[in-house]
């Protein structure tokens, strides 16, 4: 019997199948992995119930010694002025290094920072990151064997750096040259921190640009600013021209401003102004809204001004007309056309929709200020006066309808909202995790085999 | 589609002609194209026309006399009296050098003689230009004067009104232009915004608004106006037509803008020119009340084809300085004439200025011949062949040249940017190839409607006739159209072009066929297809204005006829291959075809109104 058998067996009486196949749906990298024996050896307690997730929660054995960790925290409260920023945050860093010569519970304090992180603002600096993993000792975890590397050496340690990386891949920050000289330092190339780091560099590179429609990273306080940011970002027409109808009239940056004169930013373009003034007055046009629409993690409302779809007895059939082109004939007097071998169209059913005139982003949602927009529109449109305009306000919008309307911003949900921000990162853990696993998970059925080339467990290299 | 074509004989001497007694009288090549790719509009053949290919249209030794001494004063004023260079300096062609024109009669070229102008003939009109063309801003005033200011009156304008206003133009008392481009229309003439109203009485027109880029704008006492105007159709509706007028300065309300600083032409005077409730009598209108588009068009179409002869002209001049140069000029102790990749340049040139000038000539022969034969096709060849060969050949010469064609000392420079108007005027290249295919298309289309209905409908005898016929192709068949062989219409010398000719021509043929069948009236909307049947039909027409002209020359003796056939052949090989490089590019699955890839890619930069890829800078970590 083979050894890998032999480990299966052993994993099976240890833990069970349904444990197994319950670590394999959840996707936990490492908890399915090592047998119980290596573990043991290294004598961790962390990674028994952590069969979900790694970061930014840390493992917190029954037996974890509290205290160890309120004396992090208080590195953290040693802030002169209590002031939290970059600074604060890496004089906390190096002070757990000048304290603690033997970096004694450098794992905890790892896990805590990366938790403070966000509160400190230094969650996308890539440096405080390098700072992190230099917290880690040199040299000690590298597996000095290709069984170390096996059965995974210091697999608490492992996991951490891990974290570490897992928190930048969440805020999207790139690993640089430094980190992966400090990951070597600490871990050895045939390390899982080394797998991860390697990942990342294939992934993100390829990932980092695939948004053909990019929003800005740091999205501006200004409601007008912002406004005009989402209207630009809807209007497929780059020669459409934004129009702020109305500034607010306090300059309260956190969006209280007054009820009265909310700001009122719309966007035309010259197509559609032409449209309106071809539109036939006898039929009305409808404001409709809001709509959500997401920047980031603001959310912020707009409005359409749209009419309803001519019915097809009333459309005006496109003609050429006779006199048309000077220098040649606009159409080939022939009698067939494109033939159907020629189609290189897919049959595709197409729901043809009303046109949209304009659209606008406004402080409030109420009547009185979108008939604001529409009178602001009538300067650049004439035809509008002369079109009945419809108000057709909420019961689209459904669950993301504003509370009360007349405040400002109404439901976008909470910035802060770390519930959210942890389910996402969960999520994306579990992705992230469901590479590893593939890995992982072989470990140790083949693991023997391909003792003699270890290069195989990565395949990322 | 061969059936037609292929049932030719030979009569006596080079003429051909038709056995099948469709086409009286239409024995040229084109015409024999015509057949194998229908190109010709059937105005033409309503005219019976006598449009003679081959042989090369000739003068008589009498008009050849004429022309001759016509020329020599002219020529001779031109190199001697024209400073080009201060033309181009102060902008503005000076005084006396004008009254000189007038009184050599340069402004009344193409006018009838009993209107006191020259009276000449299309050919010597040609001959002319290549003259005038020594200097382009002189060129451009005449030729807006003549070519499309006063060619309204010429064309459409009633007797009263040619008597009342030719001798005058003719005679250069009074200069004419053409004011038809607005600001926002060039040449969609529906949104022509300038409007004439008639009056109470019904005496007048009120005219109104502004027309730009008019050349003689400033200078000119007569203006061929097109303005929109009301008409009560038959059926009682009202529609905006557009309507001729001939408008004098005199009527009141004529002002001009500041004129326009160019890039080339700069001597030329082009301007603003705004109508501000200007009286026209009734009596000018020019042609038809809302016929003005007709008159329209006819003008411009009938304007083109002299600009070959012109370029001819000026690239002759241009590789007598450059040779010059490239003699003179010496590097590692030989003269710049001894390197190969100079050599080329002046091949080229010798090439281009050949082609246009036997395509030039050879439409200017059929203009000549009686009926008022339609050629508006040939001549747009001419013109896009032209203007891209002088463009092609400046820029060569500047190159042969090299740093010292830079600088304005050397007229190089002047000539380069002269030259660039030639691509846009007159109906851009574009939208002349435009023209030219679907002209072409159109016309082939109708001949193939018949049959291509069948095909489609699934008759078995046709399908199987083409497949036959696809077969045969396939398996190497030689064309042969009877334009070579004993008593052939072109010089054995020159057969193999004239084989190549004829193979591209049949296969030509089919892939009309082809396209209308895949494509239908929706062609229209394919322009970069229309565009390499430009091409190709504009390299056919240039092959066979060479062979005919190489053949003339061969069996008259003309001098160095051995130099034309070389040219002849080698344009014909180039062409050749060129066109069945465009040929397979447009079969729908071609590997040369890269049309998708194109329109993807002028999307998605359009989309974004940017080069959109990122810096090779730029890095992703």
């Amino acid at each position: 019997m083979s050894w890998a058998q032999a480990s299966l067996l052993a994993r099976g009486l240890c833990r069970g199948w349904g444990g197994i196949c319950g670590a394999a749906l959840t996707g936990a990298p490492f908890s399915q992995v090592p047998p119980q024996a290596p573990r043991g050896l290294h004598c961790s307690t962390a990674a028994h119930h952590s069969d979900s997730s790694l970061v930014p929660r840390p493992p917190e054995p029954p037996r974890r010694p509290a205290k160890a960790l309120a004396l992090h925290e208080e590195l953290f409260r040693q802030a002169p002025d209590g002031a939290r920023d970059k600074a604060s945050f890496v004089q906390a860093v190096q002070k757990f290094g000048q304290h603690n010569v033997h970096r004694r519970g450098h794992v905890d304090f790892i896990y805590l920072a990366l938790r403070k992180m966000r509160e400190y603002g230094v969650e996308r600096d890539l440096a405080v990151y390098n700072l992190l993993l230099d917290v880690f000792p040199k040299e000690v975890f590298r597996p000095r064997s290709v069984l170390h590397s096996i059965f995974i050496h210091y697999p608490r340690q492992q996991e951490c750096g891990i974290a570490v990386l897992e928190q930048m891949e969440n805020h999207g920050v790139m690993p640089n040259k430094e980190t992966e000289f400090l990951l070597l330092q600490i871990f050895g190339r045939k390390s899982y921190p080394m797998l991860k780091f390697l990942r990342m560099k294939l992934w993100f590179s390829r990932f980092k640009n695939i948004n053909p429609f990019p929003v800005p990273r740091d999205l501006p306080q200004d409601p007008v600013e912002l406004a005009r940011l989402g209207l630009r970002h809807m209007e497929p027409d780059l020669s459409a021209r934004v129009t702020i109808y109305q500034m607010p009239s306090s300059k309260d940056s956190t969006g209280a401003a007054d009820p009265a004169e909310p700001h009122i930013v719309g966007i035309q373009s010259p197509d559609q102004q032409a449209a309106l003034a071809r539109h036939n007055p006898a039929r009305p046009i409808f404001v409709e809204g809001p709509f959500s629409l997401w920047l980031r993690d603001k959310c912020v409302y707009y409005h359409i001004l749209r009419a309803d779809l001519l019915p097809p007895e009333e459309r005006e059939v496109e003609e050429i007309p006779e006199e048309w082109n000077l220098y040649y004939p606009m159409q080939l007097d022939l009698d067939y056309g494109r033939s159907s071998w020629d189609d290189y169209e897919f049959d595709i059913d197409e729901v043809e929709e009303g046109p949209v005139f304009a659209i606008c982003m406004a402080g409030a949602h109420d009547q009185a200020t979108l008939a604001k927009w529409i009178q602001g529109l009538q300067e650049t449109n004439p035809a509008l006066a002369e079109i009945p305009v419809v108000f057709r306000l909420a019961g689209s919008t459904g669950e993301l309808l504003a509370p009360s309307s007349g405040l400002e911003e109404p439901s976008p949900p909470p910035p802060e909202g770390q519930e959210d921000e942890e389910d996402s990162q969960q999520q994306r853990q579990q992705q992230g995790c469901f590479q590893d696993k593939g890995v992982e998970g072989e470990v140790p059925a083949w693991s023997p085999r391909s003792a003699g080339s270890p290069g195989s467990f990565f395949p990322a290299l | 589609m061969t059936s037609t074509s292929s049932r030719c004989r030979r009569a006596e001497g080079s003429r051909l002609e038709c056995v099948d007694g469709q086409e009286p009288g239409a024995s040229p090549v084109v015409q024999r194209l015509s057949l194998q790719i229908p190109l010709r509009q059937p105005r033409v053949r309503q005219f019976g026309s006598r449009k003679e290919v081959f042989p090369f249209p000739e003068v008589g030794q009498e008009e050849l006399n004429e022309i001759n001494q016509f020329v020599a004063p002219v020529e001779k004023f031109f190199t001697e009296e024209v400073d080009s260079q201060k033309i181009d300096r102060e902008g503005k062609i000076p005084h006396e050098t004008l009254e000189k024109l007038k009184s050599l009669g340069l402004f009344g070229m193409q006018v009838p003689e009993e209107y006191g102008g020259l009276g000449l003939s299309n050919t010597m009109y040609a001959r002319l230009g290549e003259i005038i063309s020594l200097d382009a801003s002189i060129a451009v005033t005449l030729a807006a004067h003549q070519a499309i200011g006063l060619k309204g009156i010429i064309l459409a304008g009633s007797e009263a009104q040619k008597a009342k206003y030719l001798p005058k133009l003719a005679s250069g008392e009074h200069i004419a232009a053409f004011c038809l481009t607005e600001p926002a229309s060039g040449s969609d003439a529906a949104s022509i915004q300038t409007r004439a109203t008639l009056s109470e009485d019904k005496k007048h027109y009120v005219l109104n608004g502004s027309k730009v880029w008019i050349t003689n704008g400033a200078r000119a006492n007569i203006f061929t106006v097109f303005a929109k105007t009301s008409i009560v159709d038959s059926d009682n509706s009202v529609k905006d037509k557009i309507t001729a007028f001939i408008v004098e300065r005199d009527f009141g309300g004529v002002t001009n803008g500041k004129p326009e600083d160019k890039l080339g032409i700069r001597g030329s005077d082009t301007c603003e020119v705004h109508f501000e409730n200007t009286r026209v009598p009734v009596e000018n209108v020019l042609g038809e009340v809302g016929g003005g588009f007709k008159v329209a068009m006819n003008i411009l179409n009938s304007g083109r084809f002299s600009m070959g002869s012109a370029v001819a002209g000026m690239l002759k001049k241009l590789i007598e300085m450059t040779t010059e140069y490239a003699c003179m000029r010496k590097q590692f102790n030989r003269s710049l004439s001894e390197f190969g990749l100079i050599q080329e340049k002046f091949a080229l040139m010798a090439q281009k200025a050949y082609v246009m000038e036997s395509m030039a000539y050879l439409t200017a022969g059929m203009l000549d011949q009686p009926g008022f034969p339609d050629c508006s096709i040939e001549a747009a060849m001419v013109k896009v062949f032209s203007s891209e060969g002088a463009w092609q050949c400046v820029s060569e010469a500047l190159q042969v040249f090299g740093g010292s064609g830079y600088v304005k000392d050397c007229p190089l420079e002047r000539i380069l940017r002269d030259a660039r108007i030639l691509l846009i005027f007159e109906g851009t290249n574009e939208i002349l190839r435009m023209y030219i295919a679907l002209t072409g298309l159109q016309h082939a289309g109708r001949i193939l409607t018949a049959r291509i209905n069948e095909l489609k409908r699934g008759n078995v005898t046709t399908i199987m006739e083409t497949v036959g016929q696809r077969l045969r192709d396939s398996l190497g068949r030689t064309v042969d159209l009877g334009l070579t062989g004993k008593l052939g219409a072109v010089h054995p010398t020159v057969a193999d072009s004239a084989n190549k000719l004829e193979e591209n021509v049949y296969y030509f043929g089919r892939t009309v066929e082809t396209l209308l069948l895949r494509f239908g009236k929706t062609i229209v909307e394919e322009q970069m297809v229309l565009k390499r049947v430009a091409n190709i039909l504009i390299n056919l027409y240039g092959m066979t204005a060479v062979l005919s002209r190489a053949s003339r020359s061969i069996r008259v003796g003309l001098r160095n006829h051995d130099h034309e056939v070389l040219l002849a052949n080698m344009f014909c090989t180039e062409a050749y291959y060129q066109n069945l490089f465009s040929l397979s590019q447009l079969d729908k699955y071609a590997p040369e075809n890269l049309d998708e890839q194109i329109k993807k890619v002028s999307q998605q930069i359009l989309e974004k109104r940017a080069y959109i890829c990122a810096h090779p800078l730029d890095r992703t970590s």
